[in-house]
Parts: C-alpha cells; sequence; structure tokens
C-alpha cells in the first residue's frame, strides 16, 4: 500500500501537468469537432452533431492523404533504421575514440525543418541548385518535384535529417551491451557478422523497436518541410494528413471539419499504438 | 557545487522566463519585404513630424511571410490588442472584414480621392472601406529586349519562327510585338525560344510558368481566363468555372507545358523560381508579377537579364489584354484600444506627402500621379498606372470571405491537371463543385 | 574500451571512409547553408552554382543589424524555451517512469494517453491554446512557448525514460531501499546518475526538439517572445526568399544547439567510455 502511494507520487506531477494544460485544449476541440465553427464564430460555434465526422469519413481526399503518410512513414523509417543501425555498428569503434565525430554527424537535427525546406528550395533548384548539378555530372536531369520524383524527394530529405536522431540513440543503446558479451564471442572465434546477428541484434531490440516507433510516429506526422518545398502538390502528390488538416483549419477555415479529420486520425494512432505498446514497452516487465 | 550550478541555472532561466519587449502607441502589422520598408520611411516621417504635434508614435510589427495570413486570421479572430493596424488585402478582406474597423468614420473627407478607383473598390466591402491602399499590384509580361529585338529584325529568325507556329499551332504566322501579343503569340514565341523546339535558340526555354499549388499562381493564370471571356461566377453569382473559357485558359498553360517550352521544374515554381529561370537567362519570357521588374532588372542580382527586361501587357484574348489587379492596404483591427491615434495615423498615410515618402522608399503607391511622375527611378510605374485602370480586373466574388478558399481549391485542381495527375474535365468539374464547397461555408 | 578488439589498420580506414561519405552526405544542406550565407546575391543567384567565390559578411552584418528585427534576442528566446522546455519534460517524465516500470503503475493508461499527444497534427491545438493563454497572459512570453516545448517533448521523454529504467539494474536499487533510502533519495542517488547516458540523450533531443519547433512559435508570438525559427523566416518576403540573410540565421541559429551538444557529448561519450553502466 505503501509502494502504491509513492506510485501516485511519483505520477502525480505528470498528471496534474497533463489535465491542466490539455485539459481545456482538448475538450475545446471535443466539442469544436462537434460544432459549425469558423474563424468568425470561434467564441460561439454552434453545436450541430457529428456532421463533421461524416464529412471527413466521406472525404477521399483525407484517405488519400492518410494513404500518403502510412507510406512515407514507412518508407522513411524503415530507411532511417537501416541506415543509423549500420552507421552505429560500423562507426563505433571510431565514434568512441574520437568523440566529437558523433556531434559532426547529429548536426542535422539542429536545423528546424521548416528552414530546412526553405533552403530545399534553393538546393533543388534546376538552375542555381546544387543538387540538379550534381545529378547532371551523372548525366542525370531528373525533375527533382515533378511527379515521377517529387515523393522520393521528400523521403529522402526526412531520411537525410532524421536518420542522425536514430543514430544517436542506437549507438547509446549498442554502447550499453556489455563489452564481455561481444568479447567472449569474439573469442569464441564468431566472424563480426555472426556478432551483429546473434548478439547485438537481439539485445537492441527493444531499442529499435523504440526508436523506429518514435521516428514512425514524427514521419507519420509530417508537415514542415512538405509544406514549405511542395505545398502539397503538385496537385495533391504530396499532401500529408497533417497538410491536409492545415489546410482545411487555416485556408479553408474549416475548424470542425479539420479537428474531426484529427480526431479520427487519433483512433487509428490509437489502434497502432495499442497494437504495437506491447512490443514498445516488453522490457518493462523484466 | 553541483547542486549550486542546478540552483543557479534554475534561477536564470526563471529569470528569462520573465523578460519582456517595450512597444510604442500605436502598432502596425506588416510582413517583411520591401513594402514595409518603405513604410518604415512613412513612419519614421510621421513619427518626427506630425507624430510630435499629436503626441504618439507608431512602430512597426513584422510577421514572417512564412504562414503570414493563418498567424494574422488567429489573432485577429481571436481578439488580440497586440497591434492596431494590419495588412489587409484584396484577395483576405471578406475574411477578415468581420475583425476589421470601417474606416469611413476615421477618414477626413476627401483624403483618398487621388487613389486610383479600383484600388480603392478592391479594398472595400460592403460599401465600406476597410483599407488605406499602399500597394497595387498587376501582371506583365516579361519578356528580353535583346532576344525580341533580334526576333523583330533577323529574317532566318522570323522564318523559323512562323515555321514553328504552322507546325504547333496549325498556322503559320509572323512575330509581333509583346505589346501587342495574343496568347497564340506568346505560345509561339514561348516555343520559338525552345531549344527542344528549335536548337538555334538562345535560350533554353521560351517561357517560365508558375505552377505550384499555391493560390497567387491562380491569380497570374486568371488573365487567360478573364481574357477568353470566363470569370468564377456570373454577376448572379453562379459558379461559371467549368467554361470553355477556362478550358482554353488551362489549355494555352498545358500547351506550353507539353511542349516543354517551360522549365520542366515549374511545377514547383512560385514568384521567386521564375525570377531565377528567366534572370539566369534559362527563360526568354515569363509572366510575372509587377515586383520582380525591379530584380530581374537589377545587375547585381541578375548580371544576365540586368538592363535587358521588357515587359508588356499581360497577352490578349478575345477580350482584349487583361490583368488580375489586387492591391495590400492598411486597415485597423477592431479589437485595438488606440483607434483615435490609429485612425489619425491613416489619415496621414493616406496623403500625398506620406504616399510619394513611401514611393521613395521602394514601395508601389496606387496613387496615378505619383506613378507618372516617378518614370526616371522606376520605368515600370507609369505601366502599372496605366495597365491597371485599362486592363485591370478583380475577379467576381475576389474580395468575398470564400476567394482564398476558392482560390485553394482551383489551385489545388489545376496544379493537378497541369502536373499530369487528372484530365482537364476532372479537373474543372472538381473545381467547380470544389467552389461551391468552399462558398457555402 | 577492449584493446582485443581494435579493427587494425584497414578497419579503421574503411570506417573513416564511411564516416566521411556519411558526414557529407547528411550534412549536404549544412554545408550548403553555410557557402550559401558567405555569398553575395549575385554568386547566390549564379548558374550553374559556384563553389569557389569571394566570401562576403554582408548577410551576417545585414541579421544582426536590422533595426526592425532582434536577432539577439530570439536566439535568447529559443535557448530559454529549449532549456525550460527540456527541464520540464525530464522532471516529469523521470519519476513517472520510475513508477510506471518499477511499481508496474498507470502504465496501461498513461503511456498511450502521453503518446498519443504525438500523433496529433499541432495545428488543431492553435486555437484553443490561443485562448488559453490569452486568458492566462502567456501569450508572446517565453514561459508560455516552455510549456508548449514541454507538451511537445512528453511523449518522447517519457517513452526513453522508460526505457532508461527498465535497463538500469535492479539490485542496486533494491540495496537502496534494503538501507531505507526514501524513493526521493533512491532517483537522485541512484536512477539519475546510473541512467546518465540515456538522460542526456534525451536533454539533447528534447532540446533540438524545442529549438526547431515552428508552428507555435509563430501563433503564439508577437515580439517578446518569438524563437529564432520564425525570425529566421523574416527573411522570407513578399519578394521572394532572400537567400543570403536566411542561410545567415540558419547558420547562426545552429551554433547555440551545437554547443549544448557539444558540452553535453562531453559528458555523454564519458560516461559511456567508463563502461560498466550496467551488468
Amino acid at each position: 500500500m505503501h509502494r502504491r502511494r509513492e506510485a501516485w507520487w511519483l505520477i502525480a506531477p505528470l498528471a496534474i501537468f497533463m489535465v491542466v494544460w490539455l485539459g481545456f485544449p482538448f475538450l475545446s476541440n471535443l466539442y469544436y469537432s462537434l460544432s459549425d465553427v469558423t474563424f468568425e464564430t470561434l467564441s460561439s460555434p454552434t453545436l450541430t452533431g457529428f456532421g463533421n465526422f461524416a464529412d471527413a469519413a466521406g472525404s477521399a481526399a483525407f484517405w488519400q492523404s492518410l494513404w500518403f503518410s502510412l507510406r512515407f512513414a514507412v518508407i522513411a523509417t524503415t530507411a532511417q533504421i537501416i541506415i543509423a543501425l549500420t552507421l552505429a555498428i560500423a562507426l563505433r569503434p571510431l565514434l568512441e575514440r574520437y568523440r566529437f565525430l558523433l556531434a559532426v554527424l547529429i548536426l542535422p537535427l539542429m536545423i528546424s525543418p521548416a528552414l530546412m525546406g526553405i533552403m530545399y528550395k534553393l538546393m533543388l533548384n534546376e538552375f542555381v541548385g546544387v543538387v540538379p548539378q550534381y545529378l547532371a555530372l551523372f548525366g542525370l536531369y531528373p525533375n527533382l518535384l515533378g511527379p515521377d520524383w517529387v515523393v522520393t524527394v521528400v523521403i529522402a530529405i526526412e531520411v537525410l535529417q532524421w536518420t542522425p536522431f536514430a543514430l544517436l540513440l542506437l549507438l547509446t543503446a549498442l554502447q550499453a551491451i556489455p563489452e564481455e558479451l561481444l568479447d567472449a564471442a569474439y573469442v569464441d572465434g564468431a566472424k563480426p557478422r555472426d556478432q551483429v546477428r546473434r548478439i547485438v541484434l537481439p539485445l537492441m531490440g527493444p531499442a529499435i523497436a523504440i526508436t523506429a516507433f518514435i521516428r514512425f510516429i514524427d514521419s507519420f506526422r509530417v508537415f514542415d518541410h512538405i509544406y514549405v518545398l511542395t505545398g502539397g502538390g503538385p496537385g495533391t502528390l504530396t499532401t500529408s494528413s497533417s497538410i491536409f488538416i492545415y489546410r482545411a483549419f487555416f485556408q479553408q477555415g474549416r475548424l470542425g471539419f479539420a479537428i474531426a479529420s484529427s480526431l479520427i486520425l487519433m483512433a487509428f494512432s490509437l489502434l497502432l499504438l495499442w497494437a504495437t505498446m506491447r512490443y514498445v514497452l516488453k522490457g518493462a516487465r523484466t | 557545487m553541483k547542486r549550486r550550478f542546478i540552483g543557479a541555472s534554475a534561477f536564470a532561466l526563471a529569470v528569462a522566463l520573465g523578460a519582456q519587449a517595450a512597444q510604442a502607441d500605436v502598432t502596425l502589422l506588416f510582413w517583411p519585404g520591401p513594402e514595409s520598408d518603405a513604410m518604415q520611411a512613412v513612419i519614421d516621417a510621421f513619427n518626427e513630424g506630425p507624430g510630435q504635434e499629436l503626441g504618439f508614435e507608431v512602430d512597426q510589427l513584422l510577421f514572417s511571410r512564412q504562414g503570414f495570413f493563418d498567424k494574422e486570421l488567429s489573432d485577429l479572430a481571436a481578439g488580440s490588442t497586440e497591434f492596431d493596424l494590419a495588412l489587409v488585402t484584396t484577395y483576405t478582406l471578406g475574411r477578415y472584414a468581420p475583425f476589421l474597423e470601417p474606416l469611413d468614420q476615421y477618414l477626413d473627407p476627401g483624403v483618398a480621392d487621388h487613389f486610383a478607383p479600383v484600388a480603392l473598390d478592391s479594398l472595400s466591402a460592403d460599401g465600406s472601406i476597410y483599407g488605406i491602399p499602399t500597394d497595387i499590384s498587376v501582371h506583365f509580361a516579361f519578356y528580353r529586349t535583346d532576344l525580341i529585338d533580334e526576333l523583330m529584325n533577323n529574317p532566318d529568325w522570323q522564318a523559323r519562327y512562323s515555321e514553328i507556329a504552322a507546325e504547333h499551332l496549325g498556322a503559320a504566322r509572323d512575330p509581333v510585338d509583346p505589346g501587342d501579343w495574343t496568347w497564340d503569340d506568346y505560345i509561339a514565341t514561348a516555343l520559338f525560344f525552345t531549344q527542344s523546339i528549335n536548337p538555334d535558340a538562345p535560350t533554353q526555354f521560351g517561357s517560365a510558368l508558375q505552377l505550384q499549388n499555391l493560390i497567387f499562381n491562380i491569380m497570374i493564370w486568371q488573365s487567360t481566363l478573364v481574357s477568353n471571356g470566363g470569370n468564377w461566377m456570373d454577376a448572379d453569382g453562379t459558379i461559371t468555372i467549368d467554361s470553355d473559357a477556362a478550358r482554353r485558359g488551362l489549355e494555352i498553360y498545358q500547351t506550353i507545358i507539353d511542349a516543354g517550352a517551360t522549365p520542366p521544374g515549374s511545377l514547383s515554381y512560385e514568384f521567386a523560381e521564375a525570377n531565377a529561370a528567366f534572370g539566369t537567362g534559362r527563360a526568354a519570357t515569363t509572366l510575372q508579377w509587377n515586383a520582380a521588374f525591379n530584380i530581374v532588372n537589377d545587375p547585381d542580382e541578375y548580371p544576365e537579364t540586368g538592363g535587358l527586361v521588357g515587359i508588356a501587357p499581360m497577352p490578349a484574348g478575345p477580350e482584349g489584354h487583361r490583368t488580375h489587379s489586387h492591391s495590400l492596404g492598411i486597415g485597423m483591427n477592431a479589437a485595438s484600444e488606440n483607434k483615435d491615434q490609429a485612425g489619425q495615423f491613416l489619415n496621414y498615410l493616406a496623403s500625398i506627402e506620406a504616399q510619394e515618402i513611401y514611393a521613395a522608399a521602394g514601395g508601389t503607391p496606387a496613387v496615378p500621379s505619383i506613378l507618372e511622375g516617378m518614370s526616371d527611378q522606376r520605368p515600370e510605374f507609369p505601366l502599372i498606372g496605366q495597365f491597371a485602370a485599362d486592363y485591370g480586373f478583380v475577379i467576381n466574388g475576389g474580395t468575398a470571405a470564400y476567394a482564398v478558399p476558392v482560390y485553394e481549391v482551383l489551385a489545388q485542381e489545376f496544379s493537378g491537371y497541369w502536373s499530369g495527375q487528372t484530365d482537364i474535365d476532372t479537373a474543372l468539374s472538381q473545381a467547380a463543385s470544389g467552389m461551391a464547397e468552399a462558398m457555402a461555408q | 574500451m577492449s584493446r582485443k578488439r581494435d579493427p587494425g589498420p584497414i578497419g579503421w580506414t574503411w570506417r573513416w571512409l564511411l564516416f566521411v561519405v556519411a558526414a557529407l552526405i547528411l550534412n549536404l544542406p549544412v554545408v550548403f547553408t553555410v557557402f550559401t550565407s558567405f555569398k553575395t546575391n549575385a554568386d547566390i543567384n549564379a548558374s550553374p552554382p559556384v563553389w569557389l567565390f569571394a566570401p562576403t559578411l554582408q548577410h551576417y552584418a545585414e541579421v544582426l543589424t536590422t533595426p526592425t528585427l532582434n536577432f539577439p534576442r530570439y536566439l535568447m528566446n529559443s535557448f530559454v524555451l529549449a532549456a525550460a522546455g527540456t527541464a520540464i519534460a525530464l522532471v516529469l517524465a523521470v519519476p513517472a517512469a520510475y513508477a510506471i516500470v518499477r511499481m508496474k503503475f498507470g502504465g496501461g493508461t498513461i503511456v498511450p494517453i502521453v503518446l498519443m499527444l504525438r500523433t496529433l497534427p499541432l495545428v488543431i491545438f492553435a486555437i484553443p491554446f490561443y485562448f488559453m493563454f490569452q486568458w492566462l497572459g502567456l501569450l508572446d512570453t517565453r514561459l508560455g512557448l516552455s510549456i508548449i516545448a514541454a507538451i511537445i517533448n512528453l511523449p518522447f521523454a517519457l517513452l526513453f525514460a522508460i526505457a532508461m529504467v527498465r535497463d538500469l539494474p535492479y539490485e542496486i536499487e533494491e540495496a537502496a531501499r534494503v538501507d531505507g533510502a526514501g524513493i526521493g533519495m533512491l532517483l537522485w542517488r541512484i536512477v539519475i546518475p546510473l541512467g546518465r547516458p540515456m538522460l542526456i540523450s534525451i536533454a539533447i533531443l528534447s532540446f533540438i526538439y524545442a529549438w526547431n519547433e515552428f508552428l507555435f512559435g509563430l501563433i503564439l508570438t508577437t515580439r517578446s517572445a518569438t524563437p529564432v525559427t520564425v525570425g529566421a523566416t523574416l527573411f522570407a518576403t513578399s519578394f521572394g526568399i532572400r537567400w543570403g540573410p536566411t542561410s545567415a540565421a540558419m547558420v547562426l541559429s545552429l551554433l547555440p544547439p551545437m554547443l549544448v551538444g557539444l558540452v553535453c557529448f562531453r559528458y555523454l561519450t564519458r560516461a559511456l567510455t567508463a563502461g560498466a553502466i550496467k551488468g
């Protein structure tokens, strides 16, 4: 019983913080989602029931944006984890000996994605940008922001910017693996490849899962660099659900619809969370 | 030691969390750029002159251009008192009007008489004026004077031009002066200056269209719609976007796209990218905002084209030359706590004296007499006044509350068509239904 | 470090090679931004782009001296909100994580709720937060933005704090318990020191996340608390983006988190190479 009270004390600050700061936004959003509301009627929305939810669920554009976000997140996350894991395992000795090298690798994280998007506008410009210039050296002249390439390009930007995030976390986890285990395997004559497969990967499972989980959620919500770079276009080719919702919210002033769409999105995320949480938190019971 | 360090850090953080900045009596919200630089000159003149007598100061608050309208809308709708005066535009006016103060009662009689009527109209709603105009915008067809001179004088080029027109447009035609361009002349010129069609062309591309999914690009495109007799809706408010005129307008663009006469990257172009394509000498012409003239004609910015830029009215359709025209202006926040002082500043801002300062500092005032008088420093100024008066239009519904949502719909549907995601019929019918939905909100 | 696993000269060579390639590719945008910030406008607009040019400091001078802007202030705002946001998130997350892992308490409810936060498009919170902050007088304050930063970081901080506590050796805590240490002492003396590498990683990443936030920095500030991400976009004008000053502003905005990173890395890697954080 004593421990239970202690647990309460430990959880309470977080719980109170959440209720204080998110209680009102959440309730007012719930109300807005059930109302006819525009910027003009922010303080006097008219309750109309579930019309916004029906509109959102019936909107092909909404589902299309959800599909884009899902594909985007799956591909980007997979790429980030594979690259980061490779770099972490291969570069570990180097990064341990020369500590500042890690700082060089995580530099891309320190530029806001919104600003990064602005810079990519210049970098990808077909006449004054460096990326087309380099590709031209290899005889490639792709229209990087055209319909054929734009999805690849926005995914690549996400991967380039956020792989360092995964790298930092996976390296931290890798270093937590007891040296003796690796050394023992080494003495047993295990090849480095086997070491990785038999010892490193299983031990890092939970860390990989958590990192992938966080990156997936963030990539799913992608907004800044795509919005700045393509505005969700050409047409709706790169409209992620965050962009779809942002446009409905500000440009079209359909607040109730935008929030209802978000809540549908949230329901899906809950399913996903519920399905993966078990694995992500697995170690919690050890 | 460690504990003291943590304590000191926490204390420093707590102090830093409370810091505030100072602010003047009347605050004017604008966006960064040449317009606000010019506005600063007017404000400085006010604070040193009339402001001293009236006993208050004005200062300027800048919000990022990235998300400016979203931020401004949030503030106005939530009744922010952080600013008293704010930028209003033709296209956002209807949306912001519920949160703005009508200016009529604050303005001295006759103070706004020297403004171009089209500018005042474009900042008025329901018979009230909501903004003192500061800048007027129209579109030009930009071209390279060296290249067009050569075309008009070189018989070999003219013969080739004629062949290309015959092959791609179905009938031979001769080059004409840019001032007399019809849309077919423009297309023929764009094709002639495209290397993939004419290997001897001095430029890689003949045109640089702005096709990104963005409302401002629809404003440029609208010239094709209106010059062909189309509009968003007729006088009764019936949506007419799904029309032959719109079809012709979309096809004018599509012909240039399909022929490869605009850079492939055009699908992501807006103002700056079109300038880069034209200014680096890669494109021979572009359809662009008047504001670009001073940029691409400046040798320090673009050595390739500086001093070689010619401007003409947007190409003509059956209805003649037409150009979208809109204005920026300064309106009053309905939640302001300093309305009288803000009104006094607006009277000053509307004066010829203030508008002259504004123009001299880089603005483009909607005052015909000033635009005429400054032709030596700003060669494009007289043309802006003339084109706005002769060819300028405000699209039907362009100042309504639904203007921006409608632009959004059109930008999405038409950029979808230009990028090959949808066909023209789908784009037009979805545009019409999307418009209806946006207007019903 | 174990001498037995020294990669040898060939191992070192290809590792260096890999590092250089990875660093160049990942940092291409950063390098490009740095270069652009030292170019004149004509060099920026050159086609094809140039890599050799006479550098200029004009853009930095402009960023730091334009009277309508207050760039040092934007940097300070961002620093304060990122530091405070990180501190709040950690202070809330670590004890909660301990209760969730070691006491099996609340994990099933509070973790999904907190994580859910991160899956929502933030824009829908813009208006409710605006009204709430207006009412509380938190609009355009660093405190207000710090709270936002904490909210943004909480899901991430909680998840990793859980992972951190989970990986700590339970026996030491048990021993301390038997010795009669209170729960506060246990956290302060055992959990935090032992979890330091992970805590520092979380702190660095939280700091960076908060530093990079844009939307709320835009909507909830006007002049006092404008963060540097929003300040840097003040060079995106109605006449197009002014690349020179924008990139100079970005380079300046890169320096503080870099410094934080470098300082923290010393502790991070020292703790790691000292070894034996768990057995």
